[in-house]
């Protein structure tokens, strides 16, 4: 199976050489869902910033669709879409300014945009509030936004930051099937999340972070596998993530 | 008493917390603030030569106290003004307000710990105002102990007034107005009032202007002893009680018009607080609602537009500089400032003459005025040196998107050479309807004009890009207490006032044409440089570390 992120011994050092990656690798194969876990505080969100080129990479490299974010981060950023945890993004401009500004950026066809807003927009229920300021729109509609404008472009690897706080219960089961899609259609969904019923709902395939260290990678038979079979998954995370 | 305190002190954590600071940051302010020391003794001796004057002019008819009296006068009324945009920042607009509703606190123990920054800024406004003035008043006139310790005591007291007096206005102004339900606008309508506020009193003193009624008045007062100060300050109150206390330190009257001053402002704070217990709460809830279109209106097929990424991230920048009020104000507004007051000050003076005036100057001396005029007007604009913090965490977007850093950086020196055609485009209708510059001369300062423009958005642009502040609550905190703009005046100023400086008084280089040749060349020049130096940051990756 073609790996689509490659994560080569990565380590991120805080102030106070505190390390908040510790030698990560990490492979992700493309056409699945992988989510990755870990407790508040293991590394997953400067993980992520360091695949989508927002934090510099102390060591190591990240390849993605067989470009270094770090060597050619123009070319590897047109391939990934990114959902951030704070879904708060340019607040004056209104919904529509915003999914034609990511168009732009990601150079979508006018057709195929006019097209995907409205199916996108109306699928999410916030078609009729594309022409107010996002700052009027709730927390759920801000991430609704950008959902939209990742979908805009079809990346080939679609990153999520914690997706489903603050949706609404028919939104979340939305994100979940557009996650689904994206990947049945060959293309890779990765996103971080510590609510595991998502993960068991969801996941092809799992790592645990904990403390900036790999604890686990694999699908969710060989997890259960090296645990006690019918554990269910919260035994299995506390048990990993036990020696904070 | 003792949860208003913790208040108190949780609010100024907030605003004054060292953490997430750099400690290059920090030296950097130390280190301005060394540089600002011989400026310092510049301005306090100009000042203490002043007082002396005044001094020795006034004293023979008694009337010295008059010096205290303007110092009181015009400092309340600079800290009303300065009340204003505090206030409204701090207790209505600031983002954290909204986190301390829920809490069971009283409104007035919320409004004295949103006071706390307010006054901050009042007492250094004050001390740099005042104490200065006080120590050389107190030197020439020979003052002992009592009359310093009256000062100090003074200068505690000073602010409550003004603010308080501000702060009653604006709560009736948020309460009452009823527009207080639109943050937004409000922000807008407040900062076009201060405008036209100080336009309006500029143009009222130049109307009034009658030297022989002045004189007049002037001598009337004289006659008496502090005459001058009853007729200057009668219109607030502690100016007078504040000036008496000091002047007559040595008696008890004195004493007596510092209880008076205690007083006065005692029952001040029981009156702020009593109407700010009323009044407060029902201003400031709700204001975070935003405005709403009404629903079911369906996008037209229009709106789905395509630009190329230049202009599509231009467009984004200028959006968000026109529909953020504060960006709109400080960027917009403010910085046509100086230009729409060139022009009322050209309107009402007899402003052909000037036109004559300079052209009976030599082409290369109206040149070199002019462009060190438009390097201050285009320089002190904010909108570059405020080009990413404006994003505040907005930036890290930039940081994701296919975009090159580049291309965002330039991005948004065109928007802010954009903004500052404005001032371009209003200095030039109004030097060729109202001064009749020579025409050759204009074309050239136009020019000029376009490369100033690019000079100052880069050089602005760059300092901000080095030590962005990208963590604010509040989009007033953008722009105050951060040293980039003088930072960036000294940079300008400093070096093209000498290169003015050397132009003017080296006698080979002669002309209009040549001089101007020379300007545009030496900026040319210092645009490359910068553009160098801000290349070799990008390619150092410096926008991943901020």
């Amino acid at each position: 199976m073609i790996k689509v992120i490659t994560i080569n011994n990565v380590t991120k050092h805080y102030p106070g050489n505190k390390r908040a990656v510790n030698n990560l690798n990490l492979s992700i194969p493309d056409g699945e869902i992988f989510g990755f876990l870990g407790p508040n505080g293991a590394g997953k969100s400067t993980t992520i910033k360091m695949i989508t080129g927002i934090l510099p990479i102390d060591e190591g490299s990240i390849i993605i669709n067989g470009n270094d974010i770090v060597k050619e981060p123009l070319a590897t950023k047109k391939k990934f879409g990114y959902v951030p945890d704070r879904p708060d993004v340019f607040l004056r401009l209104r919904g529509i300014e915003y999914l034609n500004f990511i168009g732009d950026i990601y150079d979508v066809p006018k057709e195929i945009r006019e097209e995907k807003i409205e199916r996108l927009t109306k699928e999410f229920g916030i078609y009729h509030d594309l022409n107010d300021h996002i700052h009027t729109y709730s927390h759920g509609m801000r991430q609704k936004i950008v959902v939209s404008g990742v979908l805009l472009h079809d990346p080939d690897v679609w990153i999520l930051d914690e997706p489903l706080s603050g949706l609404d219960p028919k939104s979340s089961y939305t994100l979940k099937q557009m996650m689904r899609e994206h990947a049945a259609r060959g293309k890779t969904v990765f996103f971080s999340t510590h609510v595991l019923e998502v993960v068991e709902q969801l996941c092809d395939e799992v790592a645990i972070i904990n403390n900036g260290k790999l604890e686990f990678h694999g699908n969710m038979d060989e997890m259960r596998d090296q645990f006690k079979s019918g554990e269910t998954l919260e035994h299995i995370f506390l048990e990993l993530t036990s020696n904070e | 008493m003792n949860k208003t305190w913790n208040l108190i002190k949780v609010t100024l954590k907030m605003q004054y917390s060292s953490v997430g600071k750099s400690n290059s940051e920090k030296y950097g302010v130390y280190i301005l603030l060394i540089f600002l020391i011989p400026f310092a003794f510049i301005i306090f001796s100009v000042a203490n030569t002043i007082i002396q004057e005044m001094y020795q002019v006034l004293s023979p008819s008694g009337n010295e106290s008059l010096i205290l009296g303007v110092t009181f006068l015009s400092l309340s009324f600079i800290l009303f003004l300065v009340s204003i945009g505090s206030i409204l920042s701090s207790f209505y607009f600031s983002e954290d307000i909204e986190s301390f509703i829920p809490y069971p606190f009283q409104p007035y123990q919320l409004m004295v710990a949103k006071a706390a920054t307010p006054f901050i800024h009042l007492y250094i406004t004050t001390a740099i105002f005042f104490l200065p003035i006080l120590l050389f008043y107190g030197a020439i006139s020979h003052a002992f102990f009592l009359y310093y310790l009256y000062g100090l005591l003074l200068f505690l007291l000073i602010p409550v007034i003004p603010f308080i007096l501000s702060a009653l206005i604006v709560m009736f102004f948020m309460r009452f107005a009823n527009i207080s339900k639109n943050k937004d606008r409000t922000k807008v309508f407040a900062g076009l009032l201060s405008l036209l506020f100080i336009i309006g009193i500029n143009v009222a003193i130049r109307l009034n202007q009658d030297p022989g009624q002045l004189a007049e008045m002037l001598t009337g007062a004289l006659q008496q002893q502090n005459g001058l100060l009853e007729t200057l300050t009668k219109f607030i109150p502690t100016a007078f009680v504040g000036t008496m206390a000091l002047a007559d330190h040595d008696t008890v009257k004195g004493l007596l018009y510092l209880l008076g001053m205690i007083v006065l402002s005692g029952l001040g704070i029981l009156l702020f607080l009593t109407m700010g217990q009323t009044l407060y709460f029902k201003g400031v809830l709700g204001l975070n609602e935003g405005n709403k279109s009404t629903k079911n209106k369906s996008i037209s097929r229009t709106k789905v537009v395509s630009h190329h990424v230049w202009i599509t991230y231009v467009l984004k920048e200028l959006k968000i500089i026109f529909r953020t009020p504060t960006f709109l104000l400080q960027c917009v507004i403010q910085s046509l400032f100086a230009p729409v007051f060139l022009v009322v000050i050209l309107l009402l003076e007899n402003s052909a003459s000037l036109g004559e005036l300079l052209a009976n100057f030599e082409g290369k001396y109206v040149i070199l005025i002019l462009f060190l005029v438009t390097l201050f007007i285009l320089g002190v604009n904010p909108t570059s040196t405020s080009a990413i913090s404006k994003d505040g965490t907005d930036w890290y977007l930039n940081l994701y998107y296919p975009i090159s850093m580049k291309q965002i950086i330039t991005s948004k020196i065109i928007a802010a050479w954009m903004i500052n055609l404005l001032s371009i485009l209003l200095i030039l209708l109004a030097s060729l309807f109202l001064i009749n510059i020579p025409t050759t001369i204009l074309i050239m300062w136009l020019l000029l004009a376009l490369e100033v423009n690019w000079f100052t958005s880069l050089v602005g642009t760059y300092l901000d890009f080095l030590k962005p502040k990208l963590k604010w609550t509040d989009e007033q905190e953008v722009f105050k207490s951060r040293m980039i703009s003088l930072k960036v005046l000294m940079f300008e100023v400093g070096i093209f006032g000498t290169i003015v400086l050397l132009l003017w008084n080296i006698p080979i280089i002669q002309g209009l044409w040549v001089t101007t040749i020379l300007l545009f060349l030496l900026l040319a020049i210092a645009i490359f440089t910068i553009h160098y130096l801000l290349n070799k940051k990008i390619a150092e990756k410096h926008y991943q570390q901020i």
